[in-house]
């Protein structure tokens, strides 16, 4: 397949993307982490039907790092808020504890099998790929989190906490990825800094483009030149880190948080990008897939098999410290972990900089372990969420089982109406 | 008033204030500069930190700060009454290969797709504002302009270059048939004009006057002039140039189904387009990237010409669909971005060491150009009984010259490869004049005759503004 019929192919994906943001008819099909588009893509790529070819999916990398990249600032400008409301600081340490723990825990099981297995691999290589595994193992998607809410209409103070949770852990994978890509700048010559400094560095460049996207929005603000603005400091922010060796995702994300914190129009930037973030996702997840090469290393899939039980371990570990610490969740299960394990749209996306970033081994087995933990989170997290959510008795006993969201409202049990902590939608979260 | 014209006052309708900006002060562009040097300080610390890299990042950095910077240098311009074009010109030449190399022959190669997407924006839009009932008033006056701007410029252009033909290295030693035909093809370049730059500065000022709607009308109609004529002479002075050459019908032949197939699909896709915005209207951005990179590949590789296509497509659309509005607006919306990274790195492309070895021949030509189109305005004034203001100032918008020009050029270097390499460098040089001077004289006559002016606005935002 030449590149046209590849870029037409994800503008469909794209368009699809768009309505499943926006149309009211498609909201709650599909999966949550949309891990079916990375299998799409795995098997539409070179490494099963071989319909994209490794050259055209090269000539695509530039493409796949932007849309990172955006997908990183869209989850910047959210990070901390639910909707308009800021996630309380307790919760948004809670998620970020979580999502440490777990991306710890899985670092250090491949950090130190690696070095007993696979003694070949050198350190920065092993310290770079225990990173990257780490972070691709610590997210729980939000959007997984929203689609169980919505699609069996949630609401209370579980529901609530779980929300706020998920929507606080991007930061740990997106800060190990900054960290690693780190180690390995290409600018050492002439800026001799140490890896915390270079991690310094990262942020710093987002929050000064950050800072310059505020300034040029202005008091005066005007949707038609903000686009402008946007994608010229975000691509301005990618392209400066790429070059420089560091972590595009990082520093994007920084500058999300930035326009956040400090911009009046937060609320008008928000609605302008959301609804960019479906179609970005779907064929960045589909790209993501088709990069999947199993024979990238020799000791990918037991890498990859440790990566997941030490997610699983350490989920349900910090679930346990979640049901401790927080009052609100002190009437769940034990397993309340199992519903956090669904990764989604940030695990890929770290997966995929990896990938683009230390094409061979390294990259690959962190790809491999980011669809990996994707896929399996999409057959235990959801599940395991609805039966935390029963129990903690936020699901109607008429929503149990689920519908397509077009079905008309049974008038024994019309759908709740969002509690002001609710994402307005699944998943552009401001369509409703 | 056609079907898709809005009643809010010209052809622009609502979109009028869509773009303009509050008065901003001192304080604000002074931001604005501080803001640009830091950005070029970034770029340049980081490429000159990284040196040796010609691996995307560094095409992805060019395209922010060209965004960045192309914008910034257009507000910092505005006081001083130059259009946001030059802004947008002056940073690519700054940043690019020929002064500071911020945004390498790397960069700027890799970015020429951005080409394809924005010349397809500027068809599609092009066609939309030929309002019928516009073209049907300024008929006349339309068809005087062409018909003596084409004959007289043609003619005495080419007359021109065969008398100072010994200034240009590469035609000095032609023989007279020769220098005649190479005088011909000339031109041919010198009739071409910028719908880009026109609609470039329309988009900034929103000007809805005669002046602009005539200057538009003339350089959507002079793109489809200027592909026949160049058909013609290209098959007529083969022959001087290659006397073993026998004249060939195909090549118009060739042109005549490129046309007609251009216009049938043309009209087939401004139907479908406007039966899309209809029934469904939604994410148009994702349509018009389609168009711009898929369909004109498409169309390129069955030999049909995607500017006319698009600009057929957005003729039916204005004028037979009530889609037209929507239409112009969703590119608007697009153009905002790729307007701006299209003349940055149209600015960027300019060959400065080029333009320094051939300036006086390319002024020359330049200003003889100039004043022959001054001259054939006049008199298609005259002929058209135009009103004053078009008497005037309708030569200002056909001095610009920018990617056609180019575009002719490359077409004329691979149909006579002998000379075409000097005919090229020639044909850049002249550009490069023109376009930096002509969208400033065509921003000035709008001002002068006060069709620039339009209200404060910060653009629109439904999804909030239905809130309140």
């Amino acid at each position: 397949m030449n590149a046209i019929w590849l870029l037409m192919g994800l503008l469909v994906l794209s368009y699809l993307g768009s309505f499943l943001v926006g149309q009211h008819v498609l909201r709650g099909f599909g999966l949550p982490s949309g891990a079916e588009y990375v299998v799409l893509g795995f098997v539409l790529g070179p490494s099963v039907l071989g319909v994209f070819e490794p050259s055209t999916l090269t000539a695509f990398d530039p493409i796949a790092g932007v849309a990172l990249g955006w997908l990183a600032l869209v989850v910047g400008l959210d990070f901390g808020f639910v909707g308009s409301r800021r996630v309380p600081l307790a919760r948004l340490g809670l998620g970020a504890f979580m999502a440490l723990a777990t991306g710890c825990a899985a670092a250090a099981a491949v950090f130190f099998s690696v070095a007993r297995f696979v003694p070949a691999l050198g350190r920065t290589d092993r310290t770079l790929l225990a990173i990257g595994v780490g972070a691709a193992s610590a997210e729980t998607t939000r959007h997984a989190v929203l689609w169980v809410t919505q699609r069996y209409s949630a609401t209370g103070k579980v529901s609530s906490l779980i929300a706020d949770i998920a929507d606080s852990d991007d930061l740990i994978p997106l800060l190990l990825m900054g960290g690693a890509f780190a180690l390995v700048p290409q600018a050492t010559s002439l800026w001799p800094i140490p890896f915390y400094g270079w991690t310094i560095v990262t942020i710093v460049l987002g929050l000064v483009l950050g800072l310059v996207a505020v300034l040029l929005l202005g008091n005066d603000f005007r949707l038609i030149q903000s686009w402008g603005v946007l994608l010229g400091t975000s691509l301005l922010t990618m392209g400066l880190t790429a070059r420089v060796g560091l972590s595009p995702l990082l520093a994007t994300f920084a500058m999300g948080v930035t326009i956040a914190v400090i911009s009046p129009h937060r609320e008008e930037v928000v609605a302008m990008v959301r609804p960019t973030e479906h179609p970005v996702i779907l064929p960045a997840l589909l790209l993501a897939g088709a990069h999947v090469n199993l024979k990238a290393a020799p000791f990918l899939p037991w890498v990859a098999a440790l990566a997941l039980a030490a997610r699983i371990a350490g989920k349900l570990v910090t679930g346990l410290v979640v049901r401790a610490a927080s009052p609100d969740a002190r009437g769940t299960s034990p397993l309340l972990g199992l519903g956090l394990l669904s990764s989604g749209s940030v695990a890929m996306s770290v997966g995929l900089a990896f990938a683009l970033r230390f094409p061979g081994q390294v990259g690959h087995t962190v790809l491999f372990t980011a669809a990996a933990a994707a896929v399996f989170g999409e057959f235990v997290g959801p599940q395991s969420l609805r039966a935390t959510l029963r129990q903690a008795g936020e699901i109607a006993e008429a929503d149990r089982t689920p519908r397509p969201s077009f079905w008309p409202p049974r008038p024994s049990a019309p759908p709740a109406p969002p509690t002001p902590d609710q994402r307005p939608s699944f998943p552009g979260k401001g369509d409703a | 008033m056609s079907a898709g014209a809005s009643p809010a006052g010209g052809p622009h309708g609502p979109r009028a204030d869509h773009h303009a900006s509050a008065p901003k002060g001192p304080l604000t562009h002074l931001t604005h500069a501080l803001v640009l040097l830091l950005l070029f300080a970034l770029l340049y610390a980081v490429t000159r930190a990284v040196p040796e890299n010609r691996g995307p990042a560094g095409t992805i950095a060019s395209i922010g700060f060209l965004l960045l910077a192309g914008t910034l240098a257009s507000e910092l311009t505005e006081p001083l009454g130059l259009p946001h074009l030059s802004g947008y010109i002056a940073a690519g030449v700054i940043a690019g290969p020929h002064v500071f190399k911020l945004v390498d022959r790397h960069a700027v190669h890799e970015l020429s797709p951005v080409n394809a997407l924005a010349l397809a924006l500027i068809a599609l839009a092009g066609g939309a504002e030929l309002r019928l009932e516009i073209v049907r008033k300024g008929l006349k006056s339309l068809a005087w302009h062409s018909l003596v701007q084409v004959l007289l410029v043609f003619v005495t252009m080419s007359a021109v270059f065969f008398a100072a033909r010994r200034l240009v290295p590469f035609a000095a030693e032609l023989s007279v048939s020769a220098a005649i035909g190479v005088a011909a093809l000339w031109g041919v370049i010198a009739i071409t004009r910028s719908p880009a730059a026109v609609l470039g500065i329309l988009s900034q000022t929103r000007a809805t006057g005669p002046l602009a709607m005539h200057t538009l009308a003339f350089v959507m109609t002079s793109d489809l002039i200027v592909t026949i004529t160049l058909a013609i002479v290209i098959t007529a002075v083969r022959p001087l140039m290659d006397p073993s050459a026998t004249m060939s019908m195909h090549e118009l032949q060739v042109l005549g189904r490129e046309i007609v197939g251009s216009i049938a699909i043309g009209t087939t896709l401004g139907l479908a387009l406007s039966a899309y915005m209809r029934l469904i209207g939604r994410q148009l951005i994702l349509v018009f990237v389609a168009l711009g990179f898929g369909a004109t590949e498409m169309l390129r590789y069955l030999r049909f010409e995607p500017l006319l296509v698009f600009m057929v497509a957005g003729f039916v659309v204005m004028n037979l669909s009530k889609q037209g509005d929507k239409l112009l607006h969703a590119i608007e919306d697009a153009a905002s971005v790729v307007f701006v990274l299209f003349f940055a790195v149209a600015g960027a492309e300019l060959d400065l060491p080029l333009l320094k070895q051939m300036w006086p021949v390319a002024l020359l030509f330049g200003a003889s150009r100039a004043l022959f189109t001054w001259i054939a305005a006049k008199i298609g004034s005259r002929l058209a009984d135009d009103p004053p203001v078009l008497a005037r100032w309708s030569w200002s918008g056909l001095v610009s010259q920018a990617g056609l020009a180019l575009g002719v050029g490359i077409l004329i270097a691979r149909a006579f490869p002998s000379f075409g390499g000097g005919f090229r460098a020639l044909v850049v040089a002249c550009v490069a004049l023109n376009e930096l001077l002509g969208p400033i004289l065509f921003k000035r006559a709008l001002d002068r005759v006060g069709e620039t002016e339009a209200p404060p606005s910060r653009g629109s935002l439904p999804s909030l503004t239905d809130r309140s």
